[in-house]
């Protein structure tokens, strides 16, 4: 009797639905295959391309590192690189902060906040597609609308999109509107922290700031992690919206190692060199997201 | 597990290995001279009048050979280059294809991308080419395209915008610069030169030194022949024109435009910019956005005592079949019907600009369509000393230098000369290279 209790528990742990350990393996064998063809192959690929001097034509050559040399010495990718990490630096510390904010207020129990928490998600839907570009060609030109409002200020208008220090910024404004699924996953997070624990505090005598700092933020601590690295890994690949909506300039200021990529691999047909430079930016996300893990482990370790 | 992985990650990296190696040993198939019942795809770039025309075109075919049917592919320009070399790249190219000029140096350098034409003139009649114009597609003694059209850049004015300001065009670059100081008052610009995939700025910069000097910026093989100090001139020429109010400077015209084309603009729409350099062959869209009859021809700029070489001409676009095609015949037959189908060619008309083919020359010539701004500007460029362009001129890699050495002089960066001797030697050092 003890021993059927053992083995059942035992089966129980480590084959909880109670399928063969191969029927498992066929059944995941589609994802399996998927992940070789589309994802592993093209991988080791483009690594062995990154070392060939191959240009769509032709022959490729193994030239072993000379891509990345031609790397370091461009100025162009210096340039680029310099731009996204900048614009990530900017970026992912406002759309965290904004995310946050709005989910805190869309947490709020009043009539009618599900067409807001819709609403709200709308821009991210939209994406940089067309449609957005024209409307930003409206708000951010000359002209447009942003700088009608500025007046109205006496503040003086604005170059948005000629002016290479200023431009960067309407990408980062795009990209800040679209906070719809950073908000999501706060705002799912949010309600999931237990009443009970305000309820308490309340008793206590404390006030909505010190319950979020003492509550909130640290019940919500690990979806923060992983939306900052979320967004993170999504800022430093950054494609989409300079391509549409400054083309990358003026003067390269908004020209992104996405968007170098694109340019060496498809316009310029240098596609050994291209696939060196996602490798580079492959390492750079990586570190970067690497270097996240490492400050916020010890921070855990140092509190235990 | 790791184990697993470990191979599986071994097995890709030989899979690359061979997939690297044995790419261009794949067979091509042999004419047989018949036509059979196929699918094929054509794809093209153009605007709303070469789409509408085209898919008429594709009927007409439809209904002569329903057991060849086309399956079109077409867009805008922008990024069409970039689809069409990752197709390439990939041998999923559509059958036939309308390509540009400077592809056939980065796409097919030896003349085995594309399907020899020589091979398909059971099909293809080629009799009412010339044979300079049908030298624009050899590559290697291959003829890997055929010209559609032959093209040059001409200047467009809103003449309702010169009128009102009670101007005449500009028929010399020092009435063109006056032009300039005259519209500025009224903060209205002549004319417009961009750096976006036009690249208008360095093409009109080079005629001028071309004409002034009689140097070819550079020749159809490849050599470089400006000096630095002749690049210099370009430069200092451009910021002229920027300087007197000709064209907006890059920040104001990025400002205004965003990065909109210039027929999207509404500067250029509503008049204040009442100037374009285009190609004869898709001056179209611009025409269609302004009132009907506003856009006219302007001469071509010349010295002041006449001197009026250094104009360029190229082929507007070339015909071309992909080497893959299983229907050489097939494919080699609808090219033929494109491009001397007389009563294609009246359909077609000039949304591809004047055709080369005699034969679809003098269908429009009969059917009156030989009209119109395209027709105007080509037929006042055949009667200048003009050059042809170098196919080395337009790849998107020397659009690069020329465009950062113009944006460097507009934004004030350095002077004339620092961007002059910068782009001289990353042109020769590009240059080298490919040869």
């Amino acid at each position: 009797m003890r021993k059927g209790v053992n083995s059942l528990k035992h089966r129980q742990y480590k084959n909880p639905v109670g399928v063969g350990k191969y029927t498992g393996l066929l059944l995941i064998s589609p994802f399996i295959a998927g992940f070789i063809l589309f994802t592993l192959y093209p991988f080791v690929c483009s690594f062995v391309l990154g070392m060939t001097d191959y240009r769509s034509a032709g022959e490729p050559k193994f030239i072993g590192l000379e891509n990345y040399k031609t790397m370091l010495s461009s100025e162009n990718f210096r340039k680029a690189l310099g731009v996204t990490l900048k614009y990530a630096a900017i970026l992912v510390p406002l759309k965290l902060i904004v995310s946050l904010l709005t989910a805190l207020l869309l947490n709020l129990e009043i009539k009618g906040i599900v067409f807001f928490r819709t609403a709200f998600y709308i821009p991210s839907i939209l994406g940089a597609n067309l449609a957005v570009v024209i409307m930003w060609q409206y708000l951010f030109t000359a002209d447009g609308l942003v700088n009608q409002f500025l007046e109205l200020f006496g503040a003086s208008p604005v170059s948005w999109y000629g002016d290479p220090d200023a431009s960067i910024y309407i990408i980062i404004l795009l990209r800040l509107w679209e906070f719809g699924s950073t908000m999501v996953i706060f705002l799912a997070a949010l309600r999931d922290i237990p009443r009970e624990l305000y309820d308490a505090a309340k008793v206590d005598g404390c006030g909505f700031i010190r319950s979020f700092f003492s509550i909130t933020l640290p019940q919500i601590k690990k979806v923060i992690f992983i939306n900052l690295i979320l967004q993170t890994i999504s800022a430093l690949q950054e494609f989409n919206a300079p391509y549409m909506i400054t083309g990358g300039g003026p003067l390269r200021s908004t020209y992104t190692v996405g968007m170098l990529i694109y340019d060496e691999m498809f316009k310029y047909s240098e596609t050994g060199y291209a696939n060196a430079v996602s490798w580079v930016l492959f390492a750079v996300i990586a570190l970067a997201v690497g270097l996240m893990y490492l400050v916020t482990g010890r921070r855990e370790r140092d509190r235990s | 597990m790791k184990k697993i992985i470990s191979l599986i990650t071994a097995i890709c990296c030989m899979a690359v290995f061979t997939a690297c190696q044995k790419k261009t040993d794949d067979t091509i198939t042999k004419p047989d001279g018949k036509l059979d019942k196929c699918t094929l795809r054509f794809s093209w770039w153009g605007d709303d009048e070469r789409h509408k025309a085209t898919l008429e075109a594709i009927e007409l075919w439809n209904s002569i050979h329903p057991e060849i049917e086309i399956v079109p592919e077409y867009g805008g320009w922008d990024g069409w280059t970039e689809k069409v070399s990752s197709q390439m790249s990939g041998g999923t190219e559509p059958d036939i294809m309308q390509i540009n000029y400077d592809w056939l140096a980065t796409l097919s350098p030896d003349g085995n991308s594309f399907y020899n034409l020589n091979d398909l003139d059971k099909q293809l009649d080629l009799s009412g080419f010339d044979k300079e114009v049908l030298s624009f597609g050899e590559v290697d003694g291959k003829l890997n395209a055929v010209t559609v059209s032959v093209t040059g850049r001409g200047l467009f004015y809103n003449s309702d915008v010169y009128e009102s300001l009670g101007a005449e065009f500009p028929r010399t670059w020092e009435e063109l610069i006056a032009l300039g100081d005259k519209f500025s008052q009224k903060d209205v610009y002549p004319l417009d030169l961009d750096i976006q995939s036009g690249g208008t700025a360095w093409y009109l910069a080079i005629v001028y030194v071309q004409q002034s000097t009689g140097r070819e910026f550079i020749s159809m093989d490849g050599e470089f022949g400006f000096t630095a100090d002749d690049i210099r001139m370009a430069l200092d020429f451009y910021k002229e024109m920027e300087d007197h109010g000709v064209i907006r400077t890059i920040q104001t015209r990025t400002d205004e435009d965003g990065n909109a084309a210039l027929y999207q603009s509404p500067e250029f729409i509503g008049g204040n910019v009442a100037g374009v350099l285009e190609w004869g062959s898709s001056v179209g869209k611009y025409e269609a956005v302004l009132p009907e009859g506003a856009l006219k021809t302007g001469p071509f700029l010349t010295t002041e005592d006449g001197t009026s070489s250094g104009w360029m001409i190229k082929p507007s676009m070339l015909y071309t079949i992909s080497k893959n095609t299983k229907h050489p015949d097939e494919a080699a037959a609808f090219m033929n019907f494109l491009l001397n189908n007389s009563e294609c060619a009246r359909i077609l008309g000039t949304s591809r600009g004047i055709p080369a083919s005699r034969y679809a020359h003098e269908s429009l010539e009969q059917n009156g369509l030989l009209t119109g701004l395209s027709y105007e500007s080509d037929s006042m460029l055949n009667n200048l000393d003009t050059v042809t362009i170098s196919p080395y001129m337009e790849l998107p890699r020397m659009k690069e230098f020329y465009n950062t050495a113009i944006e460097q002089v507009s934004y004030d960066l350095c002077d004339t000369k620092t961007a002059a001797d910068e782009m001289y030697t990353s042109v020769s050092e590009y240059l080298d290279r490919l040869n």
